[in-house]
């Protein structure tokens, strides 16, 4: 019986509203604190190439993670469905270089947060048409956003500075003496920064989640008109919705930008991005919080990892492998999907029931 | 029922509701008095749910007007409706179902909640102290209707008796004035109906409550209500209490005569 519920009364309401109420949670928690603050950054993981691992795996799924969180905000805890992510994550990031070029002095942690209210302002604007239509339509609606979004950050040459090459990229930029992101900004630096932001924004958003606010999405998800006749105005929880996902998704964006890949063009926020977060929620399991980390670190790390492997294992030419990997995960996703709709949180859900029983499976 | 004159909380006076060449509500008046139990009976399609939505902002009537606690009131959005304080349930189940029974309960309380999204994001201070206040009401009326045993189940997976409390729960949770049942004893074998009208009475008695109520048992109606509305084909048919109206000859021809 390692992972009980019965057993730990809790006497007040206070704690039992606590983030992780179960001391068992609580340990596991700290396993992954000891593991991300400290063994990772000075091992790396195991089997791989140091900087292989921090930065094709650790950085990326940390800042896809968030994306997931966004995206998962929107569609799974309010119902309200997006294929604008790309787009919306393009926001954030071309606000983030603006921010940081006109004002070359601005503390990075300020544009970040500015970065996002920008895309959160954005979202809201392309989130108006939920109120008059739902489903189908919607996902056209969003559709139109992205594609407007997107030809907007090629053809408006003030969003990238008229750079001739097109691209956004970071210049070396420091806080309190560190350089923190461009070319001569250290892995390690980036992966610490991420991994706080991942963490902030993850307690943030469970928070809000578990109160009036986020009861408030998930009711318009539910059942709209009962939701309505509880006095909720559809209109300031959907949008609402709309603005805090799109926060997260513009941060993620910047984040991908700026302390992953160092330089980007338009077309690091196009559909296929979209889609790609997309299958990260669904993957996951919607309305789940650690359903977006699983769903985030799944769709990320297995195509990598089958590449890598195929190329330094079997030799294949990288791309074979692409193409192979992509038809992998395609065939996963759909044999997740089939065992288990709700997703990879699901899955841990039900261990995690097997567990408490274990080892006495009556 | 007390013997002062008693005060009218609601009226509806002449209300004319059609959906296209349907004509769902045609005339209809009458008022609810605070704190009695106000039976709304009628056959199928004869414009009850209609009429409850017609209360709470769901539906707008092209004619008649409302009045509510002495004044008329202008037309209105469900969610301001339910801000003078009026709750309901429904005939068919309108519970969150993707969320456990106490926060389908919690949802009630939404409305007298007001933490701004920064005392949220922190669940901190004034955030945290008000969703604790609140959740022990809502644990209160959880023991009140006796469902504390499926706290944290996620409600669709509840029997149709326990959503139907479940709702009740959630509306009550409200604290409302007036509070609309849309048949909340439908499908209920004779125990569950047992509890269910207890759960009525005693909303009403205790917290003094208004209630008015739909509902196709008469036994239940002649035995809750202190008065009844008679609603056939979209129209007024009878008003008065149980007594009268089960003696009232047009009632006995249109619905009482025919066996359900
Ligand atoms: N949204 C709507 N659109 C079109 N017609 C409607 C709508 N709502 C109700 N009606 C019509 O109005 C009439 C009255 O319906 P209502 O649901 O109020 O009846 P009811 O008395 O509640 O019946 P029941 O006992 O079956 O619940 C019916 O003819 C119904 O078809
Ligand atoms: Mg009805």
């Amino acid at each position: 019986m390692f992972y009980k519920e019965t057993g730990q009364f809790k006497s007040r309401y206070k704690d039992e509203l606590a983030a992780f109420p179960l001391f068992e949670d609580k340990i596991g928690i700290g396993i992954l604190g000891v593991l991300t603050f400290l063994v990772i950054p000075l091992f790396g993981l195991p089997g791989l190439n140091y900087e292989f691992a921090m930065g094709a795996i650790m950085i990326p799924c940390m800042i896809f993670i968030i994306m997931t969180l966004g995206l998962n905000i929107l569609l799974g805890f309010a119902g309200q469905i997006s294929l604008g992510t790309g787009a919306f994550s393009g926001v954030g990031a071309y606000a983030f270089y603006k921010f940081i070029t006109i004002f070359p002095d601005i503390n990075i942690i300020i544009a970040l947060v500015l970065s996002g209210l920008v895309s959160a302002v954005v979202g809201v604007i392309f989130g108006l048409p939920s109120l008059k239509i739902k489903g189908f339509y919607l996902i056209v609606a969003t559709l139109a956003a992205q594609f407007f979004l997107t030809w907007a950050f090629i053809r408006v040459a003030w969003l990238y500075n008229y750079n001739a090459s097109g691209a956004i990229e970071g210049p070396n930029k420091e806080m309190f003496g560190i350089i923190m992101i461009g070319p001569q900004s250290a892995g390690m630096t980036r992966y610490y920064f991420v991994l706080v932001t991942l963490i902030v924004l993850t307690w943030l958003a469970s928070n809000v989640i578990r109160g009036r606010i986020g009861r408030s999405w998930m009711m318009i998800r539910d059942m709209d008109i009962a939701a309505e006749l509880i006095g909720i105005r559809p209109l300031v929880a959907k949008l609402s919705a709309f603005a805090f996902s799109s926060f997260y998704i513009g941060i993620a964006g910047a984040l991908m930008v700026f302390f992953w890949l160092g330089a980007a063009e338009a077309e690091s926020f196009d559909i296929n991005h979209s889609f790609l977060y997309l299958f990260m929620v669904i993957i996951g399991g919607l309305g789940s919080i650690t359903g977006s980390y699983m769903g985030a670190i799944f769709v990320w790390v297995v195509p990598v990892l089958i590449k890598e492997v195929g190329k330094s294992v079997f030799g294949f030419d990288a791309f074979v492998m692409e193409n192979f990997s992509t038809i992998l995960l395609g065939a996963m996703i759909i044999i997740i999907l089939i065992l288990e709709p709700h997703g990879l949180a699901r899955l841990w859900q039900i261990t995690k029931q097997k567990l408490r029983l274990w080892p006495f499976p009556y | 029922m007390n013997e002062k004159a008693p005060k009218i909380m609601m009226e509806v006076k002449n209300i004319n509701l059609r959906f296209g060449g349907v004509v769902a509500i045609q005339g209809v008046s009458f008022d609810i008095h605070e704190g009695e139990i106000r039976a709304i009976i009628g056959p199928n399609g004869a414009g009850k749910s209609s009429m409850l939505n017609v209360i709470n902002g769901f539906y707008h009537p092209q004619e008649g007007e409302i009045w509510f606690d002495g004044q008329k009131r202008p037309s209105m959005e469900p969610y301001e409706v339910a801000k003078t304080g009026i709750a309901r349930t429904f005939q068919n189940i309108a519970l969150f179902k993707g969320m456990t029974t106490i926060e389908n309960v919690m949802t009630g309380r939404q409305l007298q909640m007001n933490k701004n999204i920064f005392w949220q994001m922190l669940r901190y201070g004034p955030a945290i102290e008000e969703e604790v206040q609140h959740r022990k009401r809502c644990e209160e009326i959880i023991d009140f209707l006796e469902i504390n045993h499926i706290r944290k189940t996620p409600v669709g997976s509840l029997p149709y008796g326990l959503q139907k409390r479940v709702e009740l729960a959630r509306a009550l949770a409200m604290e409302p004035n007036l509070l609309l049942l849309d048949e909340p004893m439908a499908g209920m074998n004779v125990e569950e109906k047992q509890d269910m009208s207890r759960f009525i009475v005693e909303v009403n008695e205790e917290f003094g409550t208004t209630i008015a109520l739909i509902e196709h048992d008469m036994a239940v109606v002649m035995d809750l209500a202190d008065r009844v509305v008679v609603l056939d084909y979209g129209k007024l048919l009878a008003d008065g209490t149980p007594k009268e109206v089960q003696s009232n000859q047009a009632v006995i021809d249109a619905y009482l005569g025919v066996p359900h």
